[in-house]
């Protein structure tokens, strides 16, 4: 079957590419490796309490961007979440927390910005593409699941190390040896994330967000079940600080998860060692701050005229989910242009 | 204080509420924010600092002489170099672009430099630096330096025609081997009476441009072989490389 577009990749860039070029009448297939849409922009639903564990919030302060994080039928944004903000540590894009910044939340959680994106496009999960082909007439996608799939335009809009991987399997050219030096030059952090469960009648730290200065080990711990309206735990969730995470990246999530929660009992207290649950999630390729910035989306035009495009955090400035979100619309754009070389 | 000195601190004062609409689709509005003498090995000059509305940076007018007012000043635009202009670094000639500029500004009646802090042409030193890295491993590629942020010039033209009309130049004559600027310039009502070409005097440094015409996709490859890049928008010429435009 042929697709004007396939996007992999059911991220923010993705589904805000995917979105405004169906807007603009292509036909487009989304293709998702995991279960569920929304990436990094992640909630998952605890014995029925969400609770996010990929960004703690969303931030902006391009107008477009704040406009389309306020625009979400059914989710009113928790505006200005978080309000408590404890501890001298940077957050984890910087300037996220100055004033002039514009902070949403939602208590359905963060996955309704993604959920509200994916509306009327057609996502394929549990789909892995493992290797691309430029053919006559655009590419073939290669997935581990069924029949490969073609397209005119291609997208790659994973983490940069994913599209990286993706990049090296298709034959060698200028155009791509160019973009993936280029890729070769930055690198995503990585965040362990521990979410644990609380009674609600246990002791109930007066902030809503923590930046433990003095930690080595914890970026950020979060009550997150502050932005719930009538949550059954008081959830937090715990993320770690990059180079901890790189350290322990590959041991055991056990050990890991048991580490943090010995930081959450020296920064919170002996209670904080007693959840009721906990839940454990590596995140490889979290996140690239602003020395890891680029200012827009590449697309690459082979010489039959096939056109590639790269989207995500990388592909922009200003860093998390804005930058993807925006990356993913400017990438929409250049390829609703006509090129001239 | 001297008439010259005077002139300029008054701009300072005229400027202090100063907002316009802009120059340019960036809307950039700049004002003199402070004036002071500035002896240079290169001469005797004044620094204008300019605070500008749109990306926090600093731009600066290097001036000699009693500019305000003043018809056909010598005017040279520099963009800023962090790697050329201070360490001096071969991978470029913006050093010996602004000592010229700097050395033949000091020696006329007046003159000015423009020093527009874009740099890297606006995309910031880590980028510039992965810019060269790139060219390391022999990868130049068109969209990977437009990725790493890579811009047309569009902007420093409208900085630099507001800094001339803060300064109050009546009509310059522009310092550049690039006659399109003046046309750029002239756009923003700049009154541009003369182009003046900006030669290098010869040097080891740049001694290959005269010995050898390899270029490599528009770059000049130095004995090296180390591709030399173009950061100022405007060609090199080493006195002497009979390519005088």
């Amino acid at each position: 079957m042929f697709q004007d577009t396939l996007i992999v990749g059911a991220g923010v860039s993705g589904l805000c590419c995917a979105g405004e070029l169906v807007r603009a009448g292509r036909k487009v297939v989304v293709l998702e490796r995991a279960r569920g849409i929304g990436g990094r922009c992640a909630t998952r639903t605890i014995q029925g309490q969400a609770v996010d564990f990929g960004p703690m919030f969303l931030h902006g302060s391009g107008p477009a961007f704040m406009a389309a994080l306020a625009g979400l039928p059914g989710d009113p944004p928790l505006v200005h979440w978080p309000r408590k903000v404890e501890g001298n540590g940077p957050p984890c894009q910087p300037g996220a927390l100055d004033p002039s910044v514009g902070r949403v939340a939602y208590a359905r959680g963060l996955k309704s910005f993604p959920r509200h994106l994916a509306q009327g496009l057609e996502i394929r999960l549990a789909t892995t593409v493992t290797s691309l082909q430029v053919v006559d007439d655009g590419f073939k996608v290669t997935t581990a699941e069924g029949a490969p799939l073609r397209c005119r335009d291609l997208v790659l809009a994973l983490a940069l190390e994913e599209s990286r991987q993706l990049l090296a399997t298709l034959p060698a050219s200028p155009e791509v040896a160019g973009i993936q030096a280029l890729l070769g030059l930055f690198a995503s952090m990585p965040c362990l994330t521990l979410i644990a469960g609380y009674p609600l009648d246990g002791p109930a730290p007066s902030w809503e967000l923590l930046y433990p200065a003095e930690s080595e080990v914890m970026q950020l711990i979060a009550q997150d079940s502050t932005k719930r309206d009538a949550p059954r735990f008081r959830t937090f969730v715990a993320q770690a600080r990059p180079a901890w995470s790189r350290r322990h990246l590959e041991t055991d999530a056990e050990q890991w998860a048991g580490a943090m929660l010995q930081e959450m009992e020296a920064l919170l207290g002996p209670w904080a060692l007693q959840p009721l649950w906990t839940h454990a999630h590596r995140w490889r390729h979290a996140r690239v701050d602003a020395a890891s910035e680029l200012t827009r989306p590449v697309q690459i035009t082979f010489p039959g005229g096939q056109r590639l495009g790269l989207a995500g955090d990388v592909f922009s400035r200003g860093g998390g989910v804005q930058a993807a979100w925006l990356s993913g619309s400017r990438l929409a754009e250049r390829l609703m242009t006509k090129e001239c070389p | 204080m001297s008439t010259m000195d005077a002139k300029l601190n008054a701009l300072v004062e005229r400027d202090r509420d100063h907002e316009c609409k802009g120059f340019g689709p960036a809307q950039v509005c700049v004002r003199i924010v402070a004036v002071a003498k500035l002896p240079s090995r290169f001469g005797d000059f004044r620094i204008v600092a300019f605070w500008n509305n749109r990306d926090q940076k600093d731009h600066i007018a290097i001036v000699h002489g009693d500019v305000v007012g003043a018809e056909d000043v010598a005017t040279r635009m520099h963009s800023e170099c962090l790697t050329g202009d201070v360490i001096g670094s071969l991978r470029c000639d913006c050093r010996d672009q602004l000592e010229t500029a700097l050395m033949k500004i000091g020696s006329l009646e007046r003159g000015v430099v423009l020093y527009l802090r874009q740099e890297g042409r606006g995309i910031g030193l880590a980028n510039k630096i992965r810019a060269y890295a790139l060219q390391d491993q022999g990868l130049d590629t068109v969209e990977a330096n437009l990725a790493l942020g890579f811009r047309d010039d569009e902007r420093d033209y409208a900085v630099a025609a507001h800094m001339l009309q803060s300064l109050g130049l009546a009509s310059i004559q522009l310092m550049t081997n690039n006659p399109s600027k003046m046309d750029q310039l002239r756009q923003y009502g700049v009154k541009i009476t003369a182009r003046l070409p900006h030669l290098l005097p010869p040097n080891a440094h740049n001694r290959f441009y005269l010995e050898t015409k390899a270029r490599r996709s528009g770059h000049f490859i130095d004995f090296t072989g180390t591709p030399r890049l173009q950061e100022q928008s405007d060609p090199v010429i080493v006195e002497g490389m009979g390519e005088e435009p």
